[in-house]
């Protein structure tokens, strides 16, 4: 059984988790460039590494972060969105 | 006018015929038998509803300062429980809370009759789930086989309360002694009600239990 820790409930199945993409910084979009803003919405990188994701625990409706390796499956951390210093 | 609501459970109840009646505005199952089948049913594995109570909910950054000067304890930890006078006090993650009348109106009713809650990040929560108990020598067995986690040792710690998957549905569970007895409590999405009746009547009767009114834990 694959597993996942929510910040505030504990480690839970991975069952009761949604995935909800990479978490990427979204530009400016008054300031933003046609090109950036575009990159923005319709690119994304495929490559492997850590990457930071949002994921959604479905049973308490808490979004958090993950920062999991993309090429091992391994999670390094997770922690609620602002709160990157005390995980 | 008075309306009575139907309870989310009720028609996945109908063909066991129980004797309804009216509790807080809402038609409830209060007996599925007699009473000596069914403190057996409840001894064994029994599976009652109890979605009538009143409750009242609200979260946000501002919800616990709101709910104290409306003169609530609230739970320290998040993810735990408390019971002030008779109404269940949920703490459901960081910052969101639901409270709970038992039989009688309580503090729940109180603040749902009152003004809507207003403040800076403050957000009333509507709840309409289906609340359903489980009871008996049996009932961590059953638990055991429709939920991935270890429930005798998540709640061993008595005021904590967990937010799992129970037969791959979203519920909020506690343990609770009642009547002496500890009971397992689960609160879902009423829509999820009737299914999650029908799973746990089913198992519960493997075992030689099987539906419990509500007027066996409340006379």
């Amino acid at each position: 059984m694959k597993l996942l820790t929510c910040p505030v409930n504990g480690t839970r199945p991975l069952s009761e988790f949604v995935f909800g993409g990479e978490m990427r910084n979204m530009p400016d979009p008054a300031q933003a460039s046609d090109s950036a803003w575009a990159a923005y919405v319709y690119n994304r990188t495929g490559a492997p590494g850590l990457k930071k994701e949002w994921w959604f625990h479905s049973p308490s409706g808490t979004w958090f972060v993950a920062e999991r390796n993309t090429l091992t499956d391994q999670v390094a951390r997770t922690y609620l969105y602002g709160q990157e210093d005390k995980a | 006018m008075t309306f009575i609501q139907t309870s989310p459970v009720s028609h996945a109840q109908h063909h066991a015929h129980p004797v309804m009646g009216s509790l807080h505005g809402m038609e409830i199952a209060l007996e599925f038998g007699t009473p000596a089948s069914q403190q057996a049913q409840a001894a064994v594995a029994g599976v009652a509803e109890f979605s009538a109570f009143t409750r009242f909910a609200v979260k946000g950054a501002g919800a616990a300062e709101w709910l104290g000067a409306q003169g609530m304890e609230l739970p320290a930890a998040a993810n735990s429980w408390l019971m002030q006078d008779s109404t269940l006090v949920l703490r459901l993650g960081n910052s969101e809370y639901l409270l709970e009348d038992q039989f009688v109106a309580g503090h729940a009713s109180r603040l749902a009759q009152g003004s809507a809650p207003v403040g800076a990040k403050l957000y009333p929560v509507a709840r309409s789930d289906a609340a359903l108990v489980l009871s008996g020598q049996h009932a961590l067995s059953i638990l055991a086989e429709i939920c991935a986690l270890d429930v005798a040792a998540e709640l061993a710690n008595n005021q904590r309360l967990l937010m799992t998957q129970v037969a791959n549905i979203s519920v909020t569970l506690l343990s609770q002694t009642l009547n002496g007895k500890t009971l397992y409590r689960l609160w879902c999405d009423g829509t999820y009600g009737p299914y999650l009746w029908h799973e746990l009547t089913a198992m519960a009767q493997e075992f030689g239990g099987g539906p419990v009114g509500l007027s066996f834990y409340f006379k």
